[in-house]
């Protein structure tokens, strides 16, 4: 019996030794988990993971642990996770997903967040009702790229401001098709919006920001005379055969493959995320190394209130879910990615802008020239802050995708059939 | 009926058992499979009803609104399109792949050459999923260098020429020809089980009167494998009232809704329209199911009362 206790003891002691031990690291390490869109947009993700690293190094005892999803497959699991309750601390968001906002299902980070370093708009686009509810990573304007060595064998010279005037821009178009070359690039295969930039940057000029806010707001009739003259105008370019004849199923990867390298376009109306695939290496769908890119401001129009506006849109942003165990430490993650250093080398690596303050001179590396030449295009616009998909919801939003995205620039309708379908809506 | 008093040593326990009404094996065998279908059937579908009838938003207690949900859906447009755009698809695909997979099953049937070799290639598609059908079809369907335009071009057909899924005039159409190049391999196969299944006797009873091949057809082998025709055409006509992946991989619904579908309607609505609440998708589901239902027991009787008149 007292040799059965003089083991029991150290037994005892040993086992409450290693359970301590073991036990005490599991308790410190608070492990931030986050669902990110960009499964196969590697520079994106690289950029991440390597923020979530060095956040795991300066902070011990923390562990960031990120899920790549593609878009669709991570807004349909977050929907189901949200609802049971089982959504990671940290998830990807754009700002036009209201839902999230009207069910009080993101932390607010007006206080948490370094806002010193993060762009006023891109602020607001994520302010709802006071609070501001997520941190703006990617944004991106809708830029008119072209080929410049088309352009000059067509016998074109861009104006001073790099802007062509409307019927300067259907002589281009015109002279482009008939010389056997798609003058826009264009497709809607699998996105809801490349379509619509055609017409709703030719609204945005046409009305201005604020009458642009209310046409999209459901407040301004589609049957307005500033609405149809941009309407016109955009038909008249349809018209001319603008688009390639495979439009509707042209698929966005695609359409920048169509523009740069097979069969080759005159222009490419697109994101200014453009070089997050364009300037891949050739076989990785990149552009070809010889190709000489250009950005041109989208037309001017004869009446226009406010030609030298622009969209700008908050692309992928990350928020904190309300119901986090961790919202602090998932803000701290956050902060870490909100520095101007991280705003250069996400410019820098993914190519793409950003809602962080960034300085795009001192940028360097072989796409230095690239974003000094977006900058000096953007540098004399006024932006409206969103795409029609964000200021449009349910019904009016299915309505712009079927009617403005995809079957007005296929040449399916005319402009009266636009302006009934979309008012029919308000 | 005789019952058994089970005793236990010398005594009786009083239990007396029916042996012809076992209930506790029945409830044993039974309880497995019983709990995976209330868990995975019954549930899901009066959760759905029960939805359909609520304001379903996450965090927040159900609100109950009656029949809101099932009065907005008979004014929605986009689900009367959706619904034309199914039964269409569900009205015209079953009977164009039957017609096609009993000619395919006597092709082989009557051993044509090469019958091993098209037995397979034309089952083949069977195997393969929606999505990979989907893209094979939409690079077949491609404007710019599809197959379709391709040989159209080849044989100096231009004016023929068009964007196949980018028509709404065209585009379900061309679903509706996808998913018979599909199917219409798994109905020959059955079909061609069902003519080997034929009586012999018949057959040569047949031959014996002097039948032509198309008489023998027509007269004999038709009416003798029709319900297997009939079983075939119910279950397309089940599959067309579902569809969505084909849609979803090569159309999503349009252009301009010419080739949604409810399934597809469903999930935009649950999932693509910026809310949470999932009564409204939910009160689509279930006036879909209830409607698919009345449309398979209608089937059904039609093809039963038909039996009884011809037998």
């Amino acid at each position: 019996m007292r040799s059965k206790s003089m083991w029991l003891k150290p037994a005892l002691i040993l086992f409450m030794a290693v359970f301590v031990f073991n036990a005490a690291p599991l308790k410190a390490e608070t492990v931030i988990t986050l669902w990110s869109h960009w499964a196969d947009h590697d520079s994106k993700r690289n950029f991440v993971e390597g923020a979530a690293r060095a956040f795991e190094s300066a902070n011990m005892g923390m562990k960031v642990k990120v899920t790549w999803y593609e878009k669709k497959a991570l807004y349909a699991a977050l929907k189901t996770a949200l609802r049971a309750g089982q959504a990671p601390d940290i998830f990807y968001a754009e700002p036009n997903q209201i839902e999230y906002l009207e069910n009080n299902m993101l932390y607010d980070l007006s206080k948490g967040l370094n806002w010193n370093n993060i762009e006023g708009w891109a602020k607001d686009g994520w302010t709802y009702k006071g609070g501001v509810y997520g941190f703006p990573l990617e944004a991106w304007t809708v830029e008119l790229y072209y080929n410049k060595k088309i352009l000059a064998e067509l016998g074109f010279k861009l104006p001073p401001d790099n802007q062509f005037n409307q019927s300067e821009f259907l002589d281009v178009v015109k002279k482009a098709r008939t010389a056997g070359i798609t003058p826009l690039a264009l497709g809607v295969g699998d996105r809801p919006y490349p379509g619509a930039f055609l017409t709703h940057e030719a609204l945005l000029k046409s009305l201005g920001t604020e009458d642009y806010d209310k046409l999209l707001k459901g407040q301004l009739d589609w049957g307005d005379s500033r609405v149809r003259e941009a309407l016109e105008f955009v038909k008249a370019v349809i018209d001319a055969k603008a688009l390639p004849s495979s439009f509707s199923t042209l698929k966005l990867g695609e359409s920048h493959f169509y523009f740069h390298t097979k069969p080759g376009a005159l222009m490419f109306l697109m994101g200014s995320f453009y070089p997050s695939r364009a300037f891949n290496p050739t076989d990785k769908g990149g552009q070809p190394p010889d190709f000489q890119l250009g950005i041109m401001q989208y037309p001017a129009l004869e009446k226009g209130a406010c030609n030298n506006c622009k969209t700008i849109t908050i692309g992928g942003s990350y928020a904190v879910n309300a119901a986090s165990k961790n919202p602090d430490a998932a803000v701290k993650f956050l902060n870490s990615l909100a520095t101007p250093e991280m705003g250069n080398k996400w410019l820098e690596t993914v190519l793409v802008q950003t809602g962080i303050k960034a300085d795009p001179s001192r940028i360097t590396g072989p796409y230095a020239s690239y974003f000094q030449d977006l900058a000096a295009i953007d540098a004399p616009c006024i932006f409206y802050p969103d795409l029609p998909l964000g200021a449009m919801h349910g019904k009016a939003k299915e309505t712009f995708i079927q009617v403005v995205n995809q079957a007005f620039p296929a040449g399916l309708l005319s402009v009266d059939q636009v302006i009934d379908k979309m008012n029919a809506l308000r | 009926m005789s019952d058994t008093v089970i005793k236990k040593g010398s005594f009786s326990l009083g239990v007396r058992r029916d042996l012809a009404w076992p209930i506790g094996a029945i409830v044993s065998f039974l309880l497995p499979a019983m709990l995976v279908y209330v868990a995975f059937t019954a549930y899901p579908v009066l959760r759905t009803l029960f939805n359909s009838l609520h304001q379903v938003l996450p965090g927040r207690p159900n609100v109950f609104i009656g029949a809101e949900n099932y009065i907005e859906l008979f004014k929605d447009e986009f689900f009367w399109q959706a619904v034309k755009n199914t039964l269409v698809w569900a009205c015209t695909a079953p009977l164009l792949e039957q017609f096609l997979a009993i000619l395919l099953a006597l092709a082989l049937y009557a051993k044509i050459p090469g019958a091993r070799f098209f037995r397979v290639v034309w089952f083949t598609p069977v195997l393969m999923s929606f999505v990979v059908v989907g893209i094979i079809w939409m690079w077949i369907f491609n404007y710019d260098w599809g197959a379709v335009n391709v040989i159209l071009r080849e044989l100096g057909l231009e004016n023929w020429i068009r964007s196949w899924l980018g028509d709404p005039s065209t585009a379900l159409p061309s679903l509706i020809f996808v998913t018979t190049w599909m199917w219409t391999g798994f109905n020959m196969v059955v079909l061609l089980a069902a003519l080997h299944s034929l009586p012999s006797e018949v057959l040569e009873a047949a031959e014996l009167d002097n039948c032509s091949w198309m008489k023998k057809l027509w007269f004999v082998m038709v009416p003798l494998i029709r319900p297997t025709i009939l079983n075939l055409i119910v279950l397309s006509f089940v599959g067309k009232m579902k569809v969505f992946d084909l849609v979803w991989i090569m159309t999503k619904g349009g252009p301009l809704w010419s080739t949604e579908t409810v399934s597809t309607y469903v999930y935009k609505r649950a999932f693509e329209w910026s809310t949470f609440d999932l009564g409204y998708p939910c009160s689509i589901a279930s006036v879909w199911f209830i409607i698919v239902l009345a449309g398979v027991l209608l089937l059904t009787f039609l093809f039963r009362q038909r039996g009884k008149l011809e037998y």
